[in-house]
């Protein structure tokens, strides 16, 4: 009794110790388009906070609202249609919503910067890698290179660190000459070349071969242990999330249903989306042990007809009557492990 | 066991073309010298990265290239020399699935026709048959049959797929290809589409070559497993003693890469994935030799070929000798 009291308090202390230290807080953000045929709820009250110097997994399936999440903090949301409604993105203590553009264009790229899912396209095909790795630089952070000469040389200095062989000749390529792998690399290079305090990759390696996916992961966790970047991962892979991140947020059409860390998320998950998005997966022995695969049943609703109460109430295994009736508020069974379903009432 | 499939000295290169002119400057090959048989009621698992051939073999199997050299055989018909009757009679044995819902399926048309295109090109049934077999095939694939009249924007991803299986099946198939079919679909849909392939499987003994570069998705579907690299057949083995005792070293730098749906597993790669962005090999030697941990003299000089390493275990390694039985 009095053994667990204490690993209570620790934990509550942790707790009040991780909120102090937190980078990045999102605070009920609801973000929405506006099209012909509605109002489609994209983000419908997000909670979210990464502590500094961490990494946070972002995963749900395609049309949850990853994406809109990782936009929405940059505040890159077209609009029209879409637009941020209501919530707040509180970054390093400043409400990012409350900005004015030229506020907002300082922060994008210099102290939260983004790599995208595809290598090969956002890497602009007319430019060579160096004078676009050189340009975030001259934008950004002119004490550090005056010159485009200098700019360069910090280019060399960041294609270096993420492991790219003769940096002081490959400057001078173009992105065609370059493998994905080697795309992703400049990307990431680019991306830190600021050293920003929060880096956003959304499904960096999607796009990736395994062996290139395991390099280019491998890298950024030696970057950010080096340059003390928090990462926001977005992904639909749980296996990447597993091998490198600690601490797992899993969206469901626009919200976040359950929140820990990745050791909670994977050998004690809570929320039943969570349960069979883990009993999905195939395990290469699973065959053997003559498991069959447990598939979530029915689709993933889309925005326009999400339905009433817990949008997860049309394929859950462990439906309740409540379920259909509301929509279950933030519940917390544990210290550090949020949940919104009805079963965690108590 | 008879051969359903038999692949023999299968040879496909394609010409790099460039300059003003489109000057051929070198050729790559896609597939270089490979023997493959499918066996009844089997599911031959392709895996490999991207760019190693795994499609070109799938388009050669379907008729849809001519590979340079060797032959493929399709119960007992060439079906590179096959012409008229028998090509067709050919061609309504293999069947494909593409890896995009999105794309291979014509977004003008009712999902009754789109499912009876291949029984209106193969002649069989009248009218009304071909109407009531789509509505027994949407049954199959686990949809329901007013959905016949919609089109394919009303489906999602997964559904979509469904109704590609279901196109396939039309014909009655012995041997279905499936390219990368599960790979843009969601974790939960995809494990939809696997158990029904894995159960129409049992129910029509259909053969599948299952081609996907998810070494998980192909160890959980497969009976046996081929690992390609580079056009070349690199270890072919039953999915549970490739699994067990990887013996060809790029496979072993393919299993040690799959990140591990368990935190805190300490990543077994360490020193076993090379860099990958340079690749210079040999061309005489073995493919892989420039990637190689293991590379001696001789992997730079002579291509090794598939031996029997193990009972029905091969593998294309010089240095084989160096594994020792698990």
């Amino acid at each position: 009794m009095n053994n667990t009291n204490k690993v209570e308090i620790q934990n509550q202390k942790k707790d009040l110790f991780r909120e102090a230290e937190d980078l990045l807080v999102i605070q009920d953000l609801h973000t929405h388009f506006f099209t012909p045929d509605g109002v489609l709820r994209a983000l419908d009250g997000v909670d979210l906070s990464l502590p500094k110097g961490r990494a946070l997994g972002l995963v749900g399936e395609s049309g949850c609202g990853k994406t809109v999440l990782a936009l929405s903090i940059l505040r890159l949301i077209p609009d029209p249609p879409g637009r941020i409604v209501k919530g707040k993105i509180i970054f390093e203590g400043v409400d990012l919503l409350g900005l004015d553009e030229q506020a907002i264009r300082d922060i994008r790229g210099n102290k939260i910067s983004m790599i995208f899912q595809e290598p090969m396209t956002s890497l602009n095909p007319v430019f060579t890698i160096g004078s676009q790795i050189a340009e975030v630089v001259l934008l950004h952070q002119r004490h550090r290179a005056a010159t485009k000469k200098q700019a360069l040389d910090v280019a060399v200095n960041m294609l270096k660190m993420v492991g790219i062989a003769s940096p002081e000749s490959r400057i001078n390529d173009y992105p065609h000459q370059l493998s994905g792998g080697m795309c992703q690399r400049v990307m990431i290079a680019m991306a830190l070349a600021c050293r920003p305090s929060l880096m956003i990759a959304d499904e960096p390696t999607t796009a990736l071969d395994v062996t290139t996916q395991a390099q280019i992961l491998c890298l950024m966790k030696d970057l950010r242990d080096e340059i003390d970047t928090s990462i926001l991962l977005v992904t639909h892979d749980l296996g990447v999330v597993a091998q490198s991140c600690h601490e797992v947020a899993v969206m469901y059409t626009g919200n976040i249903v359950e929140n820990a860390s990745v050791e909670d998320i994977f050998s004690s998950p809570l929320h039943p989306y969570t349960k069979g998005l883990l009993r999905a997966i195939p395990r290469i022995d699973a065959r053997k042990r003559g498991e069959s695969l447990q598939a979530i049943p029915g689709n993933v609703p889309t925005l326009k007809d999400i339905p009433k109460g817990c949008s997860f109430n049309n394929r859950c295994p462990e439906v309740m009557d409540i379920c259909r009736g509301e929509y279950p508020p933030v519940f917390r069974p544990k210290a550090g492990h949020m949940v919104r379903c009805w079963r965690y009432v108590n | 066991m008879e051969n359903l499939l038999e692949i023999r000295g299968l040879r496909k290169s394609f010409a790099i073309r460039s300059g003003v002119f489109r000057k051929i400057t070198g050729y790559v090959n896609a597939i270089d010298d490979v023997d493959l048989d499918v066996y009844p009621n089997e599911t031959l698992g392709l895996v490999g990265e991207s760019g190693c051939g795994k499609t070109t073999m799938a388009k050669i199997i379907l008729a849809l290239e001519k590979p340079d050299a060797g032959n493929v055989v399709f119960n007992g018909a060439d079906i590179h020399a096959a012409k008229g009757q028998t090509l067709a009679q050919i061609r309504r044995g293999i069947q494909v699935i593409f890896q995009d819902p999105f794309g291979s399926l014509n977004p003008r048309k009712r999902i009754s026709s789109i499912i009876s295109e291949p029984m209106i090109i193969h002649k069989t049934g009248s009218r009304k048959q071909r109407i009531l077999r789509c509505a027994e095939l949407l049954n199959m694939v686990g949809l329901s049959e007013d959905m016949l009249g919609r089109y394919p924007h009303e489906f999602s991803g997964g559904q979509r797929q469904r109704i590609c299986i279901a196109r396939a099946l039309a014909v009655n198939p012995r041997l279905l290809i499936c390219d990368e079919p599960v790979s843009a679909l969601d974790v939960s849909i995809q494990a939809q589409v696997i158990n029904l392939l894995v159960d129409l499987q049992k129910e029509l003994e259909l053969s599948y070559i299952f081609i996907s570069h998810d070494l998980s998705v192909i160890g959980y579907i497969s009976h046996r497993i081929a690992v390609m690299y580079r056009g070349q057949i690199v270890e072919l083995a039953d999915a549970e003693a490739l699994f067990d005792n990887p013996l060809h070293p790029y496979t072993r730098c393919l299993m040690a890469a799959v990140p591990e749906p368990v935190p805190g597993l300490k990543s077994k790669m360490d020193g076993l994935i090379p860099d990958v962005d340079e690749i210079e090999s040999s061309p005489r030697g073995c493919a892989y030799s420039s990637l190689c941990p293991l590379r001696e003299e001789v992997c730079m000089q002579e291509r090794p070929g598939l031996v029997e390493k193990e009972s029905r275990h091969y593998v294309a390694c010089h240095m084989h000798a160096l594994f020792t039985g698990s």
